[in-house]
């Protein structure tokens, strides 16, 4: 699933290192979402919606196509 | 105290709980080893799983007393600790390795009966010695090798 999250970090000028600490996962986590190698739980995902004041939808770009060939 | 701090008490008292036991492990089996020279067994395996279970107790140890020290630290061991990356990539791999160890057991089962009527050779002496060591070893070996890759790809 693709996402926003490298691009909403660099915004507010965090690292991967802050933005995990602040939605408590590990570095690796926030790494692997953004190459988009994993999809988050939905408490991760609603956390980062929160933490960046958007809604999931607009972090989480979810693709019907994507999904068929994962 | 926080949740951290206490979390980082429970793991230290998991460590002082695996040193202790090591220790009662090892004691047992150089009492056993002692008292039982006229048999043929190698008791030292069991001494060798006391020496395991306390240095794997005292690498706890060392390194939560360490992190215990420094705040940052003890956060992050914390959220490692329940990172759900880092749970699905263990659970990946103990599932893996359940399937290993299930198949390397059902494949000693059928050896085991086949041998009973004589169309397979007896597993014994090294033989099942070795084969013992693969069910236990094979399976811990998925486990890491899954891990690793699952690091990397996932």
């Amino acid at each position: 699933m693709k996402n926003r999250l490298e691009e909403l970090r660099a915004e507010q000028h965090w690292t991967q290192q802050e933005l995990a600490d602040r939605v408590e996962v590990s570095r690796q986590t926030i790494n692997s979402l953004e190459g988009g190698r994993y999809n988050p739980s939905i408490l991760l995902a609603f956390r980062l919606a929160r933490l960046f004041k958007m809604q999931v939808e607009d972090i989480f770009i979810y693709s019907e196509e994507e999904e068929k060939y994962e | 105290m926080n949740n951290k701090t206490k979390w980082m008490k429970r793991k230290l008292h998991t460590g002082w709980t695996l040193v202790i036991a090591g220790i009662l492990t090892g004691i047992v089996g150089i009492i056993v080893e002692l008292q039982n020279t006229d048999q043929p067994y190698n008791y030292r395996i069991i001494i060798g799983l006391g020496v395991l279970l306390a240095g794997y107790g005292i690498g706890n140890l060392v390194l939560h007393r360490a992190a215990l020290k420094n705040d940052q630290i003890t956060g992050r061991m914390t959220v490692e600790d329940r990172d759900e990356r880092t749970l699905l990539i263990r659970a990946r791999a103990g599932n893996k390795a359940y399937w290993v160890s299930g198949v390397l057991i059902y494949i000693g089962l059928m050896w085991a009966s086949f041998a009973a009527n004589g169309s397979l050779p007896d597993l014994s002496g090294d033989v099942l010695w070795f084969f013992l060591t693969a069910c236990t070893l094979v399976p811990f070996g998925i486990y890491i090798i899954s891990i690793v890759i699952d690091e990397r790809n996932l």
